[in-house]
């Protein structure tokens, strides 16, 4: 057979391409074919199980995760918005604070008020 | 198609004895491929057995019985792909696989007939597997389905997911790669 002189070719391309796929033919026929072991079935099934199981876990912890994020984000929420009512609460002016806390004092005087001034 | 459409359907449907009928059907060749994609015999079973659960999952996705078979060849590829990136140690489980075999022809002390065509036998898988060890591992998985495995370029098209053209640049490339280093080790 030409496979054995596979290294004693003469080198032309066609010789070396025709060598190539005695080779390849014989090396198809010179593999073993493996047979599979009684551990074969239950090993796949084994790894099926597995990997649902883990599935299984994964989903569980995902779905946890999320039920975590959702309730995170309510209550960042409500933090939120009682921030920002308050802020805009305490939104103006320094200006216009004074204005509001004297406005009383800023009034004109009514008669009440005179008498209430003359008794003090 | 060694299996009919019917007992797809039931697998897909959850039925474990029809799934277990289409691993029986397809282990051998499955294996097969395996070992000559992996050379790695003591991993073949693993690798087999992680191809055929890949199977069991993706069984649902499959919508015609002709692309079944391709599409076992893709998982088959795939899962020994990942292996071989994983284990990265392709070259010396080669060489420890040859001493392995070197011991277990020392020990074969049988006829002197049997003897010879073993060891004529294991001359040419030391030589291919030398030759397709010298390329990429693309090139080496290419060229076994191809040319080892015997599949049609329609079927390779399938698994590759590549037309034909592409896929016939690559094979030339691949197999010049390979002509190349045995012109080398003239």
């Amino acid at each position: 057979m030409r496979i054995g002189n596979v290294t004693g070719s003469t080198g032309s391309g066609e010789e070396l391409n025709a060598e190539l796929d005695a080779l390849l033919l014989a090396y198809r026929q010179a593999c073993p074919e493996p047979e599979a072991s009684a551990d074969f079935m239950p090993g796949v099934w084994a790894k099926i199980e597995n990997r649902e199981s883990s599935s299984f876990l994964f989903s569980r912890l995902a779905r946890a995760l999320v039920t975590a994020a959702l309730a995170a984000s309510v209550i960042l929420g409500t933090m939120a918005a009682n921030t920002t009512s308050s802020v805009s609460r305490e939104s103006g002016s320094y200006l216009e604070a004074l204005a509001a806390e004297h406005t009383s004092s800023l009034d004109p005087l009514s008669l009440e008020r005179i008498a209430e001034l003359e008794q003090q | 198609m060694l299996v009919e459409f019917e007992l797809i359907q039931k697998a897909r449907g959850g039925d474990g004895g029809a799934f277990n009928q289409i691993v029986t059907a397809y282990r051998r060749r499955i294996l097969g491929t395996i070992s000559r994609l992996i050379g790695r015999p003591e991993d073949v079973e693993d690798v087999a057995q992680e191809v055929f659960m890949r199977l069991y999952f993706s069984l649902e996705q499959l919508r015609t019985p002709e692309v079944f078979e391709p599409w076992l060849y893709r998982l088959t590829v795939n899962a020994c792909y990942d292996y071989l990136r994983k284990s990265k140690r392709r070259r010396e489980s080669r060489m420890s696989d040859l001493s392995e075999q070197q011991v277990t022809m020392a020990d074969a002390a049988a006829g002197s007939r049997l003897q010879t065509e073993e060891s004529e036998k294991h001359r040419v898988r030391d030589t291919v597997n030398g030759l397709l060890a010298s390329v990429s591992e693309e090139d080496r998985i290419l060229l076994t389905l191809k040319e080892v495995e015997g599949l049609s370029l329609k079927e390779m098209e399938s698994i590759y997911g590549v037309n034909e053209n592409a896929l016939k640049v690559r094979l030339f490339r691949a197999r010049q790669r390979v002509l190349k280093n045995m012109r080398r080790g003239e």
